[in-house]
């Protein structure tokens, strides 16, 4: 029975307002939270420390739009049959991800960052709401996460917890950077960059630009000389973001390879269609001073006093 | 109920295990906290020492790991709330807080907020690192490198119909960063650049209001902001550079006295306008953002010392000019619900950026001007993108989806200069790149058990004329997962690949093959007991065409194809056990290790002197391990004393062209958790 209580209330949805393609509900049978927590005492102990506590500290929601039952729909059937998960209209571990993310949408689907959520990854991938937010015991103080952000992003990333384990990364175990700084779980508008299918999910900074910038603002230009990769491909064509066993979060573990890769002068490529310019021909790559490109091209990301990115 | 509690703080403890051994995870206080007239408040300060003992590499230590001795407030958390929803002028405060008392990394949240009335939040975060030289290793590790960013956000009627929103964010960095490489031969590459790190300080600041408005089941949002960016590096040194302390031979370049300042101005002002409409066939959401960038800049350089001769040199360099950046981006996403079951999402993204600037150079070296420079470049990119989704669940426990994307872009550049010392010397060059790329997706997932559920998801692009080499061209992915969610345990095994080649022509030789597997477990048979661990490969190979100058006497053109291994493997393990919970003891073990492609040495038996360069980054293994542990004891129901180790080992096989930075590093701290 205990489990059953548990089971019974972790899942649920948000409040505020508006109207979306719901599981019909009939709009009587409510019988208010006061009868919810006759049973579900432990749920409405803590419940007050709830953002969904609003709806019913306002007072003026409807029945359908208040407290347990604004999430949950109509409890009489449930109260008459003395519980049952069955009995709940809207019982959140029994409810298919499209009816958990619709039932959320209802009130949170015209948030800014949730307007893409149709087209998402996560909800191509029935990972709806439910699956990250645990509305009644979230041990995170903000946004009803069922876990630490990053060690939530993991449970299905595997690949990010090893990414992030390497010594070359951004510092997301430490604490200082989340997830979310880069991406949005919810669903993103296309990329400015690269061709704009991929990547996805990402939070753009200023609405349309590589989040990179949000914090390497000294990268962002506008540039005299731009280096036009960074700005046509993004970061991540030298750079793996999450993390990297090269330093500086580079691809390669030397410099001139990650250069060399691309100025190879082989044709139909760059800016010009006529190949990415080959190294001038006074570099020899026997001597030491060639080997680190970036020891002279400081401005490797763009410039404004040198094509060459020299200062 | 009281088990419940147990068990669900039990499972908190486990899964937020991290891989750095503090602050401590395990609660203090009761979670119920305490009342205090019509609020109930709850509190608790972790405040412990932290300590370091590196042996090796301690510049590869500050880049990597970076925490130092001291007294820290290791994570402390506040909250109050009220009990009705009713205070007087607040009813929710929550503030949170890691490392501060200089950790290398700090952050706090705060958010005030009134039911119906405003919500407030403020994030600040500050990262004290080690910003290594854009040299790559080499020892030009830099230490200090200071980052604040702040971020504020506050919304009236939060509730409401209509709401009224501002922010403000600051980002401040402040450090060593590599800041010009000088020659003081002027125009004779046989001269060496040689690196000036100076303290730059720069900062930004972003002011923002909008609002947002719902009528007739719509919603509009409007935002302004405006920004600032500003960068200035006054910076003066003598004797800071030589050629011989670089290891270059021959040459006896030396800085003996430079001076710089390179001031840079920006601002960039943006719109963004949004609509966004839900009903019970149909959604849409529209956007359009303008950007305006702007930039303004001088640059003023002066060095003084010897030539690569040995005899007295000199060399000014001055800029002035300015960059402008005008984007313009609008994304129109129409959804459609006709069935329960099918869900067609259709979205067509415009993006158009221009970036242009023009920049008037003048060098002076050993007193010989030839006059100033006049250049100016345009970079222009347009895109186009319209992505059809179908989403089709046609059974509770099988769905289907698929995607078909096109994309346009257009790359444009105008590039001119005039030397005005010589009449009519202006040029100006037009190019474009157009590439078209084509992707198709398909996926299904099932979910045959309730705790069981699988995916497989294939995509497939063609590019038709890709920016660079390695861009994508012919690329298709294959994802597919396996997860099994029970209360008490949970299994995920995902893998995944991209294959990539892109070679039009024989020089530009180039294919991508990256093969990812991963596999999770975590297992809580009892509240006093966890286990979780993971494992991960991840392999790439890649082949690329270079082309470069190398010789022994006279460099000359030589091409080759250069194979890219890497191996990695990488494995974590985290036990938690509660001993009558009176004292948790963590336990857990993190290895990332590249093993790259099996050689015994750097060169691999190479012997021509420039194959055996790049023969010598063609892979890099080295691992990089961390064991932890961790006893926090439950003194009284307030309060808990902690004490964790933690071990790092780095370990490079051959080295960066010869250069080791191994290190281990034996870390720790013990704490007191407080609450009250």
């Amino acid at each position: 029975m205990r489990t059953l209580l548990l089971l019974l209330f972790t899942t649920a949805a948000f409040a505020q307002t508006q109207a979306a393609p719901l599981a019909p509900v009939s709009t009587a049978g409510y019988v208010g939270s006061n009868a919810c927590k006759t049973c579900h005492a432990d749920m409405w102990l803590n419940f007050y420390k709830n953002p969904h506590f609003k709806s019913i500290a306002g007072g003026k929601e409807p029945p359908e739009k208040t407290g347990c039952e604004g999430c949950h729909g109509p409890a009489q059937k449930h109260v008459e049959a003395r519980g049952g998960k069955t009995t709940i209209p809207r019982a959140f571990s029994l409810m298919p991800a499209k009816q958990v993310l619709e039932t959320c949408l209802d009130c949170h689907g015209k948030d800014l960052a949730r307007v893409n959520i149709q087209r998402s990854e996560h909800t191509k991938n029935d990972v709806a709401c439910t699956s990250c937010h645990s509305i009644h015991h979230s041990p995170t103080p903000k946004y009803l996460l069922a876990k630490t952000q990053n060690e939530l992003c993991y449970t299905c990333h595997a690949t990010a917890r090893a990414q992030f384990s390497m010594p070359s990364r951004h510092r997301v175990n430490e604490g200082i950077v989340q997830c979310s700084d880069c991406h949005n779980p919810h669903g993103s508008f296309d990329a400015t960059w690269r061709m704009a299918q991929r990547p996805r999910m990402m939070d753009q900074a200023l609405n349309a630009e590589s989040p990179c910038i949000k914090c390497h603002i000294e990268k962002r230009g506008p540039f005299a000389y731009e280096h036009p990769p960074v700005r046509i491909e993004g970061c991540e064509i030298c750079h793996s973001p999450h993390g990297s066993m090269n330093a500086k979060l580079l691809r390669r573990p030397v410099v001139f390879s990650v250069c060399l890769e691309c100025h190879n002068g082989a044709s139909n490529f760059g800016t010009r269609n006529n190949g990415v310019p080959l190294q001038s021909s006074k570099h020899n790559m026997l001597d030491p001073k060639f080997q680190k490109c970036t020891t002279c091209h400081v401005a490797i990301h763009g410039s404004n006093a040198d094509q060459f990115f020299l200062r | 109920m009281k088990k419940t509690y147990w068990m669900v703080l039990a499972a908190c403890g486990a899964l937020s295990a991290q891989q750095v051994v503090a602050p401590t995870g395990e609660q203090v206080g009761s979670v119920r906290g305490e009342n205090a007239g019509n609020y109930n408040i709850t509190n608790s300060f972790e405040l412990g020492y932290r300590w370091n003992l590196v042996g090796g590499s301690m510049e590869e230590y500050r880049s990597d790991v970076n925490y130092r001795n001291g007294l820290r407030l290791l994570e402390s958390s506040f909250s109050m709330n009220s009990k009705d929803g009713h205070g007087r002028y607040f009813d929710q405060i929550l503030l949170n807080t890691t490392g501060l008392g200089n950790d290398p990394y700090e952050a706090a949240t705060l958010r005030i907020q009134k039911n119906q009335l405003y919500r407030y939040d403020l994030m600040w975060r500050q990262n004290d690192y080690s910003n290594a030289g854009l040299t790559i290793a080499g020892g030009l590790h830099q230490m200090d490198t200071v980052m604040r960013l702040q971020d504020h956000e506050f919304t009236l009627f939060p509730q409401s119909h209509f709401r009224v929103r501002g922010g403000y964010s600051r980002n401040v960095q402040e450090g060593p960063m590599l800041s010009t490489s000088l020659e003081l031969d002027n125009n004779t590459i046989n001269s060496s650049g040689l690196p000036v790190f100076a303290n730059l300080r720069q900062s930004w600041n972003e002011y923002r209001v909008g609002a947002d408005v719902e009528f007739a089941g719509f919603r509009f949002t409007v935002l302004h902001r405006w920004d600032f960016f500003k960068q200035d590096t006054p910076y003066s040194a003598y004797g800071i550079a030589t050629s011989a302390a670089l290891g270059v031979p021959n040459d006896e370049t030396t800085i003996q006295s430079f001076t710089k300042a390179a001031p840079i101005h920006g601002r960039n002002p943006g719109w963004l306008g949004n609509l966004v409409a839900t009903h019970k066939r149909w959604a849409m959401n529209a956007r359009i953002s303008y950007l305006n960038g702007h930039n303004n800049f001088a640059l003023s350089e002066f060095a003084s010392g010897l030539s690569r001769f040995g005899t007295a040199a000199n060399r000014q360099i001055a800029v002035l000019g300015s960059a402008n950046r005008p984007m313009l981006t609008g994304d129109l996403n129409l959804s459609l619900f006709p069935t329960k079951k099918l869900t067609v999402v259709n979205n067509t993204s415009v993006n158009n950026l221009r970036i242009s600037g023009d920049s008037s150079y003048t060098d002076i070296a050993n007193g010989s001007n030839p006059g100033e420079t006049l250049y100016f470049r345009f970079l222009g990119i347009r895109m186009v993108t319209n992505t059809t989704d179908v989403n089709y669940q046609s059974k509770n426990w099988l769905g289907i989806y698929g995607a078909y994307a096109y994309t346009d872009r257009l790359v444009r550049t105008i590039e001119s200069f005039s030397l005005p010392t010589f009449a009519n010397s202006s040029e100006s060059d037009r190019y474009e790149n157009s590439n078209h790329l084509h992707t198709g997706t398909l996926g299904i997932r099932m979910r045959p058990w309730k705790p069981l559920t699988a995916s497989v998801e294939g995509s497939i692009g063609r590019a038709n004329n890709p920016l660079t080499p390695i861009s994508d061209r012919n690329y298709h992915t294959i994802n597919g997962r396996v997860d099994y969610r029970t209360r008490k345990l949970q299994l995920s095994t995902a893998y995944k690949q991209v294959y990539n080649v892109n070679s039009p022509v024989s020089l530009s030789d180039f294919s991508s093959h990256s093969r990812n597997y991963s596999a999770n477990g975590s297992w809580a048979p009892k509240d006093w007991f966890s286990l979780d661990a993971g494992y991960m490969k991840l392999h790439l190979d890649t082949v690329s065409g270079l082309a470069y100058f190398a010789g022994i006497s006279r460099p000359s053109l030589q091409s080759m194809a250069t194979f890219y291994r890497s191996n990695i493997h990488a494995a974590n393990v985290g036990v938690r056990y509660a001993f009558r919970k009176r004292a948790d003891l963590y336990l857990g073990y993190t290895i990332t290790k590249d093993t790259g492609d099996g050689r015994a040495t750097a060169t691999n038996g190479v012997t021509d002197p420039a194959a055996a360069l790049f023969a010598s980054v063609q892979t890099f293994p080295l691992s990089y391990q961390s064991p932890l542990g961790r006893v926090s004891v439950r003194v009284s129901s307030k309060l808990r004393w902690n004490v964790g180790y933690q071990f790092y080992n780095y370990h490079e096989k051959f080295g960066v062209l010869g250069y080791y930075q191994n290190f281990h590093a034996n870390t720790g701290y013990t704490s007191v958790t407080w609450a009250f």
